[in-house]
């Protein structure tokens, strides 16, 4: 052995991990953007297809298992050797909990330890509920909030402020200075931020929950992690079993509690016994134990401290709800008539089983390089906020684009050849003769009929004698639509010149996927 | 750093956050060229790339128009997301030539760039033409993607319909601007040729200037102007354009027109399509503000 001085602490190594973790993460997401050709190089939804609880979920949801994300198993797997090293070194949002302690450095500890079962109570709910028809895991899973809160939020105002000093820079600033700001721009614009400033519904609140979560340490170190994420939970379950441990404290240690107030997940009782469920093996305690008796160890035998469990009765209270929930969701009106406006992405499987098989990751919204698909409201009633839905009069979907499909991690929307997807209609347009120039104002425009982009155009025009407004006939080409070929991309309804709603619309009318479908209950 | 040095350094990047208003300019009066002489020359030929050379040589050569240290920018069409095939973009083989020969004759940079309708990277990837310019490895010659920084407000004095347009600071602020556009059928327009082809060089909401687009085309023909200009009508697309995307309504020609004359290059394209000049409005008009020539009995025609 080195003498101690030499030695580099195992904190340093965990950060290590940590820090590596994050960044490979965080390079999967910035990868997750067109590359120049119509494929993906990267598995960057990879981190998603690696979470059991999103899987389980999935599967349930599905009633079959989905093999895109069979590799959650082996996280489960590893689990069940290892402990919640996942939660430790993995996962970008424990991650950056940690990473961001230093914003609370008051941070009580020992909260009351029933909160822990919270995590149990939602984890048992949401796979319950999922298997029942109310998929509602993405709204809490670490990733999937995680993903969002960036996405939608933090990437785009990191572009902004960036984007903003840069423009200064270069609109005022003299050439010395741009010489040397201008390629700073370059490499950023290139390799950091979004190729063009992007939009995105729900952008605020989805900032504002993944603040939440961080902003939870303010009660306690890791207050998510510890007594709110499901996954964790689903994890500690599993990692009750796991033969490889940290342990070694005992009543010998005396009044020594050192290890207890390192540990950041509230793993070690009064006996400093630690529980499997709880420790994230982030290796404090071991390093910092005055004594050196903690060590990570096998052990061979069950864990000796049980995790805080939940009752019996909380056990059945938690399924039971998770059953009769979605028993309210057919007296809702959607049940009769799906909103029209809800357009789903090009390869959606049918409502239901998108919905069950959606984990809101945001992924597809990440990719979309028309910007066109933001995070619905309640378009979709209550399980399907958070889910994609195209906003036409933000942006269209690019006719040969299919990368949607490619990152979505479960397959709620289908990987769609380019030819497939010329052939997926996920809606259709239709003009408001009241507002449409030609027809309303006798004004020459079909700016639609320029951009719309199948071979044999869906938007065709005729010539028509119109009264402008000055009373004047004029003959100006009005627009129609051709429903067999119109596909719903949106690109008319985008690129509409007119300054406030366009005057061609796309609804969900007509979407493949539904074919036949007309309305659940009506006639 | 104190607190009111702190405070101050606030105001002015929070200022520039907002308030920043481009200081470049350009004026009009500038940006009037005399009228140019209203010869054409026309080539045919399966060799792309020799054709450019081909056209050109009646006109002078590319020496004619762009001069040692000269900064030139070509202006294709790449507003689709297209293959060359489908005759929606410029050849990509037409836009590495005219690079490769601005170079030739001793540019000092040479930026090709368009402001496109169809996604941007899909554009300039799926059209060929970033990969032809890429190709020619030379650091004098860039492709870029628009800099949304550079679109600057231009008076338009001599106007009919327009008094003012932001337009890209580079396309005006160079030695010579050379358009490249590719002639194709346009629902609106009928035909979009070498006028058309400048909505590319503009910012703000273009779809506005389909309301009266024949006139709007001429009034931006006063202010942004093309020292060259080379119609591709390699391969043509006669009908679904701009964009197309089926290969029956695309006929191979295999000709390239150039010009000093933008009016005269689009008129004599027009005869391609078996249309007479003034079926094109944006000609009509440029030619009764004198922009140039469209009679196609006064444009001498020198075949290459």
């Amino acid at each position: 052995m080195s003498s101690p001085g030499k030695r580099i602490p195992v904190y340093v190594w965990r950060r290590f991990g940590q820090s590596l973790f994050f960044a490979f993460f965080l390079f999967l997401f910035i990868k997750t953007d067109y590359s120049g050709s119509d494929e993906l190089t990267y598995a960057v939804n990879i981190l998603f297809r690696i979470d059991p609880l999103l899987a389980f979920c999935a599967w349930l949801a599905g009633k079959a298992v989905i093999a895109l994300m069979l590799p959650a198993l082996i996280t489960l797997g590893l689990t069940f050797v290892f402990g919640r090293f996942f939660c430790g070194w993995v996962c970008p949002m424990g991650t950056l909990i940690d990473g961001s302690r230093f914003l609370f450095p008051h941070g009580r500890q020992n909260f009351s330890p029933a909160w822990r079962r919270l995590k149990y109570y939602l984890l048992f709910f949401l796979l319950v509920a999922s298997f029942a028809g109310l998929p509602l895991a993405g709204y809490v899973d670490p990733f999937s909030l995680l993903v969002r809160g960036l996405t939608f939020a933090v990437h785009p105002a990191l572009d902004h402020a960036l984007t903003s000093f840069f423009t200064f820079t270069y609109q005022q600033g003299p050439d010395w200075l741009n010489a040397l700001t201008e390629p700073v721009y370059e490499i950023l614009k290139k390799h950091i931020l979004p190729f063009r400033p992007k939009v995105y519904a729900l952008s605020i609140f989805s900032s504002l929950l993944l603040s939440a979560v961080i902003g939870l340490s303010l009660l306690e170190r890791r207050f998510f992690c510890r007594n709110v994420c499901p996954l964790g939970g689903l994890l500690a379950l599993v990692a009750r079993f796991s033969p490889f441990r940290l342990q070694g404290g005992s009543t010998e240690c005396g009044k020594c509690r050192q290890c207890r107030k390192v540990c950041r997940m509230g793993a070690i009782d009064e006996e400093r016994n630690i529980a499997g469920a709880d420790c994230t093996l982030c290796l404090d305690c071991l390093e910092f134990c005055p004594a050196g008796r903690i060590h990570f160890t096998w052990t061979g035998r069950r864990n000796a401290v049980q995790p805080t469990g939940i009752t019996r009765r909380a056990f059945v209270a938690t399924v039971a709800t998770g059953f009769l929930a979605p028993l309210v969701l057919p007296s809702r009106t959607l049940a009769r008539r799906a909103d029209s406006a809800l357009i789903r992405p090009p390869g959606a499987l049918a409502e239901k089983e998108f919905l069950g098989r959606c984990v809101r990751c945001g992924e597809c919204m990440k990719v979309c390089i028309g910007n066109a698909l933001h995070a619905a409201w309640l378009e979709g009633g209550f399980e399907g906020v958070f889910t994609p839905r195209l906003a036409g009069r933000i942006g269209y979907c690019e006719y040969n684009c299919t990368l949607c499909g490619q990152v979505c991690p479960t397959g709620a929307i289908s990987k769609l050849s380019v030819s497939e997807k010329h052939a997926t209609i996920i809606g259709r347009a239709f003009f408001d003769k009241n507002r449409c120039l030609p027809y309303a104002k006798g004004i020459p425009c079909i700016v639609c009929e320029e951009h719309c982009p199948t071979p044999d155009k869906a938007i065709k025009f005729r010539e028509s004698p119109v009264m402008n407004s000055r009373g004047e006939v004029v003959v100006v080409r009005q627009p129609y639509v051709i429903d067999e070929l119109c596909i719903g991309c949106g690109i008319c309804e985008n690129k509409c010149p007119l300054s406030g709603e366009s005057a061609v619309i796309v609804t969900s009318e007509g979407e493949s996927r539904h074919a036949g479908y007309a309305g659940a209950d009506g006639y | 750093m104190d607190r009111r040095q702190f405070i101050k350094d606030i105001f002015l990047w929070s200022a520039g956050a907002s308030l920043a208003v481009p200081h470049f300019r350009i004026l009009p009066s500038a940006l009037a060229a005399e009228k140019p002489p209203a010869l054409l020359s026309l080539a045919r030929g399966e060799d792309y790339a020799a054709l450019v050379a081909q056209v050109l040589a009646p006109l002078g050569g590319i020496e004619n128009f762009v001069r040692p240290g000269d900064k030139v920018v070509i202006k294709p069409n790449i507003g689709w997301d297209r293959s060359p095939e489908q005759a929606a973009n410029t050849h990509p083989l037409v836009v590495k030539a005219l690079a490769a020969q601005a170079l030739q004759a001793g540019a000092e940079k040479v930026l090709v760039f368009d402001r496109t309708c169809n996604e941007e990277r899909r554009c300039y990837v799926n059209s060929g033409i970033e990969k032809a310019i890429r190709e020619l490895d030379d650091k004098r010659v860039r492709i870029e993607h628009v800099d949304r920084r550079k679109f600057v407000p231009i008076k338009i004095s001599r106007g009919k319909s327009l008094s003012e347009w932001e337009i890209y600071k580079d396309a005006l602020d160079c030695d010579c601007y050379i358009n490249v556009p590719v002639a194709k059928h346009h629902g609106l327009s009928r035909l979009t040729l070498g006028l058309k082809n400048s909505m590319g060089v503009l910012g703000g909401n273009r779809g506005s200037l389909h309301q009266n687009l024949g006139q709007n085309l001429a009034d931006l023909a006063t202010v942004i102007r093309p020292k060259l200009t080379v119609i591709d009508a390699t391969r043509i697309l006669l009908r679904s354009g701009p964009q197309g995307g089926d290969l029956k309504d695309v006929k191979k020609t295999d000709t390239l027109l150039a010009s000093a004359d933008p009016v005269a290059a689009d008129a004599y394209a027009t005869t391609l399509f078996d249309l007479k000049p003034d079926a094109i409005e944006s000609t009509l008009a440029a030619y009764k503000m004198g922009l140039g020539e469209m009679d196609l009995d006064k444009i001498q025609v020198l075949t290459a």
